[in-house]
């Protein structure tokens, strides 16, 4: 019971946590006991995403910073053993049966071998899927991991609170920039600058003048968090406000 | 649409009764294997089944399209009596807490691929609508670890109440869900249908199909 009581603790203590960055010393507070001292969860990027927006896959990361530099900027998400081996398997594993697992090319042999180099020698990894089906992949590792079966499984769940805790500090954090109202008239002006028109041309279309049509596209810029009429254009199709 | 009807009500309406006992034969029994509720007969029916059942059903065109049942646990019910090595010391028992059992959405109303139905998410905002209105503000799940991270995502507050343990090739953990007005909003807002599930009454016989 004492063990179990301390496993609601720390459960406690995750969805209590303010910061992706709380959330991840937290667990790792837990898992260190096992070994485990790196951490990283997130979505799996497509193969074939630029390196530029793999980072805004990731949900939890403590991985050593260069580590997570070399991952990135070498592509390894699309020869790493580890993430194949976990869209195949889609249920919990250790990292070493990964690799005995699958036949390794050349690349995957690279991407082991230099987590090596970054005390990375052992983890496991296991996924998570989203109520809209995305897979998310949680992945921990160190320089000597050590469990049992049973404190696999109570690693596993907990890390699953901590996704989850993750996932609501996200959501939340991306619901204070969702909540735009656009006027009917800023709507109207984006429309139009999206099919090309000048603040000119806008004005004589909807029969304001040349001032109040700008000064609806600034404000709708504003609010979008663009830095410029195309982006405002293009954010405005990315949320749906206008088509 | 989501008809909430008590075991009483439910055997006054026999093609109901029978999709719905049919259904959860051919989900836990075939699909799932739970080779202990094997009958000849094809119907799934248990010990729990008991007039202070309550049985949740989503019907889409005309055919039983979801299903879940409400257990109170001021009675015996499965954590106390069948899946006792889930829970760690005493499961949580009282009139604001109910167990949910049974889950299920028919093969052909899976339409979320690898994620929820849109049936399945009927059966979510049809058990919290229902609990906020009558006092109940917390449901026991036994359910696969994954829903976790789920239910997390819906805003409610979760507990384990035991370790996840394995029954054939399934992980099982019970968890003690909390909710509140707040998830009722996230439930609907990530349903993106903000008009209340929970309907009135029986649905149509089955197999006819509403003008609506």
């Amino acid at each position: 019971m004492g063990q179990f009581d301390r496993t609601l603790e720390y459960i406690d203590q995750l969805q209590h946590a303010a910061t992706a960055a709380a959330v991840c010393e937290r667990l790792l507070g837990i898992t260190s006991d096992f070994g485990l001292t790196a951490l990283m969860a997130g979505t799996v990027p497509q193969p074939g995403t630029p390196a530029g927006q793999q980072k805004q896959h990731v949900l939890l990361c403590d991985w050593p910073g260069e580590w997570l530099e070399r991952y990135v900027a070498r592509n390894y998400v699309d020869h790493d053993p580890v993430v194949s081996h976990m869209k195949q398997l889609q249920a919990p594993f250790q990292w070493h049966e990964a690799s005995q697992g699958i036949r390794i090319d050349k690349s995957s042999g690279e991407v082991m071998g230099d987590a090596g180099a970054f005390k990375l020698r052992d983890g496991l990894a296991f996924p998570l899927i989203t109520l809209d089906g995305q897979i998310v992949m949680v992945s921990l590792g160190g320089e000597a991991v050590e469990l049992s079966a049973a404190e696999f499984g109570q690693v596993s769940l907990v890390s699953t609170y901590a996704v989850g805790r993750a996932m609501q500090l996200h959501t939340m954090a991306n619901r204070t920039i969702d909540h735009i109202v656009l006027t009917p008239r800023e709507r109207e002006c984006l429309q139009w600058a999206a099919v090309g028109k000048s603040e000119w041309e806008i004005s004589q279309i909807l029969g304001i003048s040349e001032h109040t049509s700008e000064k609806h596209l600034l404000n709708a810029k504003s609010k979008l968090g663009a830095v410029n009429r195309v982006q405002a254009v293009a954010e405005a199709i990315r949320r749906g406000y206008i088509s | 649409m989501l008809f909430s009807l008590t075991t009483q009500e439910l055997m006054e309406r026999p093609d109901l009764w029978e999709a719905v006992h049919r259904l959860r034969y051919k989900i836990f029994v075939e699909e799932m294997g739970w080779d202990d509720l094997r009958r000849p007969d094809g119907l799934e029916l248990d010990q729990f089944d008991h007039d202070e059942a309550v049985h949740q059903i989503v019907i889409r065109g005309g055919e039983v399209a979801g299903y879940q049942r409400m257990l109170p646990t001021t009675r015996p019910h499965l954590l106390t009596e069948v899946l006792t090595d889930l829970s760690e010391g005493t499961p949580p028992s009282g009139p604001n807490i109910w167990e949910l059992t049974r889950y299920a959405v028919a093969p052909g109303f899976r339409d979320g691929r690898r994620g929820v139905s849109t049936v399945g998410t009927e059966l979510i905002a049809g058990f919290v609508e229902w609990g906020l209105k009558r006092g109940v503000d917390k449901v026991i799940i036994e359910f696969e670890p994954m829903w976790v991270l789920r239910a997390l995502q819906l805003h409610f507050l979760a507990t384990p109440l035991g370790y996840q343990r394995t029954y054939g090739n399934q992980q099982v953990v019970a968890t003690l869900l909390t909710f509140n007005e707040h998830t009722l909003d996230v439930v609907r807002s990530r349903r993106n249908h903000f008009a209340p599930v929970l309907a009135r009454g029986y649905p149509d016989m089955l197999g006819q199909r509403r003008a609506s």
